[in-house]
């Protein structure tokens, strides 16, 4: 399965001139009746790979920098980032293309945006890089969902890589991601020395203890924090809708600190005449 | 529909950046464990900020929040749901502006403020030096959204209370309480840096056309993502993978 999804991205690189360009341009002159605010990030490159670029272009590691009539602006404007519901309704030939789309657009943000550091100038639009990196963890999850949705399909399990809940030599809970092994669990004795440590141990015990007492004085300290900060409202806002405030901090016993003397605000008292 | 509505505030991103990046570009990452087996995923990084006029993403931001200075906690006390937005007509009830109506120009949740054209206003120097006086600009000072403002009625243009109720189609709307009319949100809440109206959105040399976006592609078929691939690209795979172990 690895090897065959190895060559395949292998086999990705050397892809021809078919692009996302080509079928870009063709809609480009008629004009959608709609248009969301966006789109995109960052398509419309095409995916130029380094082995194409090298017949178009001398100089292929240029593509690794934007072109240069960006360079010397203060405003680099793009759209927004893909949303997974444009993304679902998408073959997944156009997703493999826009994969390498954003991944070359997000080689040459980085690029740009080290050298930018490096010659002391502004890199315009920064946010860019998180447009690209939000579309591109929107095209996992959604091939991740076709995936799964065949293996649920045909083999009733998602085919996702194994992981479960498992303490570890210290004797606290994390999440243990299986791997692939030739010999099975029982003959792989270097596997079986290296995953049954035990934590019984009083060194252990001990470090649990007050590694569970950390946790615990986190918790406290955030508990009396949100007390504080329900005293200093009511104490700065008398008047302060409290069922509001029952609502927005509800392990705070409200009632009980509105009388309290933290609560109470300084008022100069009312004269009269 | 109504928990969407209800859970969502209806205040639009005026600076129309990602989360993602106002999360970063604000960070203060002072140390952080090296991610080695012998390390937690730990992180000392500023947790409490100062916001004011200028916002997290810019330089200003950053400078009134210096790494290793810390400055007086503001108690922000807690909104229901957010109820004043760009464009909206409002009553001035404090200050030497009392009384004067103006349209909100700006809005800073983080500090329950907004910033009301031509109102609350005072001169500022800027750019003083030995030799030369500075320049005197006029800035607007923001209000407080709970204490200092409220809303006016657009059947009679004047300040009134409202309160969040829902028409007969389920939206939810603000609504005046003594005219008993419905307070519409401005237009100009939908305003971005990048366009006016989505509509009025120049696409740029990276964007993908709107057209290109709607049009579905996908057809359904028993394959994975990788199997399609390979089908599209003529790779046949005739090897068998030897027996392997998952544990």
């Amino acid at each position: 399965m690895s090897s065959t999804l190895i060559k395949c991205f292998n086999l990705a690189k050397t892809v021809g001139t078919v692009t996302f360009k080509s079928l870009l341009t063709t809609s480009q002159n008629q004009l959608p009746a709609w248009r969301p605010a966006v789109v995109g990030g960052v398509l419309k490159c095409g995916l130029h790979t380094t082995q194409c670029a090298r017949q178009e272009r001398k100089e292929p590691l240029m593509e690794f920098f934007d072109n240069p009539k960006h360079w010397s602006e203060n405003e680099v404007k793009v759209g927004r980032a893909w949303k997974l519901d444009e993304l679902r309704i998408k073959s997944n030939k156009d997703l493999h293309q826009l994969w390498y789309i954003l991944l070359k657009e997000r080689n040459m943000l980085y690029t740009m945006e080290h050298e930018c550091n490096d010659k002391m100038e502004i890199f315009p639009n920064p946010e860019r890089i998180d447009k690209v990196k939000i579309s591109m963890e929107n095209l996992e999850t959604v091939v991740r969902e076709r995936n799964k949705a065949y293996h649920l399909l045909e083999t009733g399990e998602t085919g996702e890589r194994p992981q479960k809940l498992v303490h570890n030599a210290f004797g606290l809970r994390c999440t243990y991601r299986s791997c692939e092994h030739v010999l099975p669990p029982f003959m792989n004795t270097k596997w079986i020395k290296s995953r049954h440590l035990g934590f019984g141990g009083r060194a252990v015990h001990k470090f649990l203890l007050q590694y569970r007492e950390k946790l615990y004085n986190a918790k406290r300290k955030a508990k009396n924090r949100s007390r504080n900060e329900v005293m200093m409202i009511l104490r700065r806002n008398p008047n302060f809708d409290l069922e509001l405030l029952k609502r927005k901090f509800p392990d705070v016993e409200i009632d009980k600190l509105r009388h309290s003397d933290k609560a109470r605000g300084h008022f100069v008292p009312k004269v009269d005449g | 529909m109504r928990i969407t509505q209800y859970l969502t505030s209806k205040l639009k991103n005026f600076s129309n950046l990602p989360k993602e990046y106002i999360e970063r570009s604000k960070k203060q990452v002072y140390w952080k464990t090296p991610r080695e087996i012998n390390y937690l995923p730990r992180t000392v990084e500023r947790k409490r900020f100062r916001y004011t006029t200028n916002r997290s993403w810019t330089g200003q931001f950053r400078q009134q929040n210096m790494p290793a200075t810390m400055r007086k906690k503001v108690f922000v006390e807690p909104v229901e749901d957010w109820s004043f937005f760009r464009g909206d007509r409002i009553e001035v009830l404090v200050g030497k502006d009392k009384g004067k109506q103006g349209l909100i120009t700006q809005v800073i949740p983080e500090r329950n403020w907004v910033i009301v054209e031509g109102i609350n206003w005072h001169y500022r120097r800027v750019g003083a030096d030995k030799e030369f006086p500075g320049i005197t600009i006029k800035s607007e000072a923001p209000l407080h959204v709970t204490k200092d403002i409220r809303l006016a009625d657009p059947s009679d243009l004047q300040g009134t209370e409202f309160e969040w109720r829902f028409t007969e189609e389920g939206e939810k709307v603000r609504v005046s309480l003594r005219s008993g009319r419905i307070i519409p949100i401005p237009e100009t809440n939908n305003q971005t840096h990048d366009y006016k109206t989505p509509n009025a959105y120049i696409e740029r040399e990276k964007d993908t056309p709107a057209a290109v976006v709607s049009e579905i592609t996908f057809q359904p078929k028993l394959s994975t993502f990788e199997m399609d691939i390979m089908e599209e690209m003529d790779i046949k795979e005739e090897r068998t993978p030897a027996k392997s172990y998952w544990y």
